[in-house]
């Protein structure tokens, strides 16, 4: 793998899949309404190799108001389409503003979608304002940082994240900030199946 | 019909030894892509992604 893991970013140069397709195509439209974004959970391993496919895209978003956001979700319906809801002021007062995803498809297909969401723990916070840079075939993305991925991800627990945190530590333990990542591990009260499963 | 008998405790000793497998694999899986180029991986990746 030819990658460039610097200090502000990572740079990576890959045949794009139909996901990283739709994440380059979902966060233009991100980028053209200046709304501030992060990519998080199994995309981010999937990004970086990992071999499995996922129906979903998670993505955190900045909270914006409603005309920020119909303006977004205007440029959104030209390529894609809501799941939950036709509805703009619906999508936003029921769905966004309580804390739940809404999930945008492309036009004519039901997956995989695009799952965003405004942050909501003080932990999606901090990952919206530490985003890591990624610039994918040359274009500007904005990832989870690995040091709070991986330990999150074995957080949830299932078979599929701890492969993905184990994917992703064995791909980077000697490039991330390991000061940084047992302290989510101790935050997060997973040290012990960090050891368990990632040592 | 007549159904097997079922060991609960052996299906989830076959379970962990599974899961302790595919830990394994993508350990192995890492150490390909490590020495792969970009090109190779990604381009076994697209087709198991776009399927």
């Amino acid at each position: 793998m030819e990658i460039r893991f610097l200090k502000d970013r990572i740079e990576l140069e890959k045949e794009l899949n139909i996901l990283d397709k739709i994440v380059l195509e979902f966060v233009s439209l991100l980028d053209k309404s200046n709304i501030k974004y992060v990519l998080v959970s199994g995309y981010v391993s999937i990004l970086f190799g990992r071999s499995r496919t996922s129906e979903d895209i998670d993505i955190i978003a900045e909270i914006m108001d409603f005309n920020k956001f119909s303006r977004l979700w205007e440029q959104i319906y030209e390529k894609f389409e809501c799941i939950n809801t036709e509805d703009l002021k619906e999508a936003y007062e029921d769905y966004l503003t309580k804390n739940h995803a809404l999930r945008f498809s492309k036009k004519d297909s039901f997956i995989p979608n695009v799952e965003l969401k405004f942050p909501k723990a003080e932990l999606d916070f901090w990952t919206l304002k530490e985003r890591k840079k990624v610039l994918l075939n040359n274009t500007e993305i904005f990832i989870s940082p690995l040091e709070v991925q991986i330990p999150f991800k074995l957080f949830l627990g299932s078979e599929k994240d701890i492969e993905d945190a184990r994917h992703l530590f064995k791909l980077f333990k000697n490039k991330i900030d390991l000061q940084l990542l047992n302290e989510f591990n101790r935050k997060l009260k997973i040290e012990s199946l960090f050891d368990r499963y990632l040592r | 019909m007549k159904t097997p008998n079922i060991d609960l405790e052996e299906l989830k000793k076959l379970k962990e030894d599974n899961f302790k497998e595919r830990l394994e694999f993508i350990d192995k899986y890492v150490e390909w892509l490590k020495k792969t180029s970009n090109k190779k991986w990604s381009s076994e990746q697209k087709r198991i992604i776009d399927l």
